[in-house]
């Protein structure tokens, strides 16, 4: 082996090894930290907010979630009341089928409600386990300019920290945009009086929140966005269907 | 004066011929996903329309494969009726895969439903419940908007589906009747329940019980030991005494959690497996409410 090939020619001492640290290497240390705790904490982040529900309906300051702020009984009877909605209007116009066109036509009292067997007015075991709330009818006086809106008031309920339900139905000639226009309103006091009217101010004054649902289309369109396929309805569609349905209430 | 005759009896004839192919024409065909929903439309549409189910009887709509035949009859369909919040995610797969997302229309049953979270979660997130059809209540919501939906396309008949709407709604709520009588007497404040899963929240809701823990994570996602751990505590402490489990899906872990807590266990139907019939929803509910009746009476006397 001739000079200069091979390990032999070349002696090393280990004692001038010296390891030199570049001058920032603390500095990108944390910041390499820093980028690695962001990354991880925005993949928790967006795993989490995966299965998450996240309520995307903006609220008034006057209006409460169902979904989000009632619980137990009080968001068992909103939901029934939400059915309930669709069925009053229903129960009028069998109750009135038979009153003649220059009649009063009424809307239908406690008793016809539990004719009906209507949650959440039905004294049956479910309306016990929820509360027992007291119902009272508020009737709009047949005629002149303060006549009012009907109303159903539920109050005093036996559970704890139970609030107050209220359903309004509001007519056109009580001053009210959309005809027998129907809204639920809660109020976290368990005792309250009969409001003097369905106006949403006064309302508003006395302490009532208007509940709105998260519903099956606000979910939907939660979920798919634009692209949640061709819908049903279009006004037109909806406008051509009432026009169709004979009743008091379709027409 | 035969031949006038002949000629008469043919122009009838065809007249007839060409009144009954409108007719077929004009019918709708309603598609359905789940089962409950062909029991809603049947009782809504009556004869005056054709429900075409997506997936066969004997198919599990949880976690379901879609199959070529499910394209085709897709493709048969006027509109189609979904649950649309979870249940029945793979019929989104199937309008895909048919090209069929922007062409045919889709009912949402859940538009009017003011749904509720998923009760008793670990973890007290506040997650959208889809099993809104296991009910009372939020099932004559959906019945209305079916029906009401299917009025907009067939507006000859809105009035008709209306009114059959209204009277199925009247048969729903009598079982709520009937399930009253059951319970008479029975000391409801014993009553303390957790769910395999979370199917069970509406009707639960609706007849005012609580759901104190739900042992599924997610849906079909079995719990991880720890999980498990803190459920049977949870059990435990909240002296929880009956456990609803589902029907049609045998579980070992509701046996272990059945072995763990000493509670009662009861089957429920989640109304997903089996023959499509009209009667099929108001049947299977009725034997749910015996099997909560069942379950209240038991702990009323102490039984669990």
């Amino acid at each position: 082996m001739g000079q200069g090939h091979g390990h032999d020619a070349i002696t090393v001492s280990t004692a001038a090894l010296q390891l030199v640290r570049p001058a920032g290497a603390r500095f990108e240390g944390l910041l390499l930290a820093a980028i690695a705790a962001v990354i991880i904490a925005g993949l928790a982040l967006y795993v989490r907010e995966l299965g998450r529900h996240e309520s995307h309906e903006p609220l008034y300051e006057w209006q409460v979630s169902a979904f989000d702020t009632l619980t137990g009984a009080d968001q068992a009877i909103y939901n029934a009341l939400f059915t309930a909605k669709d069925d009053i209007p229903y129960i009028y116009d069998d109750i009135n089928v038979t009153t003649p066109d220059n009649a009063v036509f009424r809307w239908p009292n406690l008793q016809d409600l539990q004719d009906y067997e209507l949650p959440p007015f039905l004294h049956d075991r479910s309306w016990q386990q929820n509360g027992s709330l007291k119902w009272t009818l508020f009737e709009p006086l047949a005629k002149g300019e303060m006549q009012g809106s009907t109303m159903y008031l539920g109050t005093d309920g036996s559970q704890p920290a139970q609030g107050s339900f209220l359903l309004v139905v509001g007519h056109t000639h009580a001053g009210f945009q959309n005809k027998n226009a129907i809204s639920i309103w809660w109020n976290s006091k368990n005792h309250v009086e009969m409001p003097q009217s369905g106006f949403r101010d006064g309302l508003i004054l006395q302490g009532w929140r208007e509940v709105v649902p998260h519903n099956g289309a606000q979910e939907v369109k939660r979920i798919f966005g634009d692209d949640a396929g061709s819908s049903t309805s279009t006004k037109e569609d909806q406008k051509q269907a009432d026009q169709a349905i004979q009743g008091i209430t379709g027409n | 004066m035969r031949s006038l005759l002949k000629i008469s009896v043919l122009s009838l004839f065809a007249a007839l011929t060409l009144a009954s192919h409108a007719a077929d024409a004009a019918r709708l065909k309603v598609g359905i996903t789940l089962h409950p929903y062909y029991s809603f439309v049947a009782n809504i549409v009556g004869d005056r329309a054709d429900i075409v189910p997506l997936i066969d009887a004997d198919a599990n709509p949880h976690g379901y494969a879609p199959q070529p035949a499910d394209m085709i009859r897709m493709m048969s369909m006027d509109v189609l009726v979904v649950n649309g919040i979870g249940h029945d995610s793979w019929a989104f797969e199937i309008l895909d895969a048919a090209g069929m997302r922007k062409k045919l229309k889709l009912i949402y049953a859940n538009d009017g439903v003011s749904l509720i979270p998923v009760a008793g979660a670990a973890t007290g997130e506040k997650v959208v419940n889809p099993h809104t059809f296991i009910s009372t209540t939020a099932a004559i919501q959906q019945v209305y908007t079916i029906a009401r939906k299917l009025g907009e396309l067939d507006t000859a008949n809105a009035t008709f589906y209306r009114d059959n709407a209204r009277r199925y709604a009247l048969q729903i709520r009598k079982l709520r009747a009937e399930f009253d009588t059951k319970i008479t007497g029975a000391d409801l404040s014993k009553f303390r329940c957790a769910t395999m899963h979370s199917g069970y929240d509406y009707i639960l809701q609706e007849l005012g019980l609580q759901v104190t823990a739900v042992i599924e994570p997610r849906h079909g996602v079995e719990p991880t030991a720890r999980q498990l751990a803190e459920t049977i505590d949870r059990i435990k402490a909240a002296k929880v005494n009956v456990l609803f489990a589902e029907k049609y899906f045998a579980s070992k872990l509701s046996d272990t959690i059945r072995q763990a807590t000493g509670v009662r266990m009861y089957s429920i139907s989640h109304i997903s497996s089996g023959k499509y019939t009209p009667e099929k929803f108001i049947d299977e509910m009725r034997e749910n409410l015996n099997t909560l009746a069942a379950a209240i009476n038991d702990s009323s006397k102490g039984g669990a």
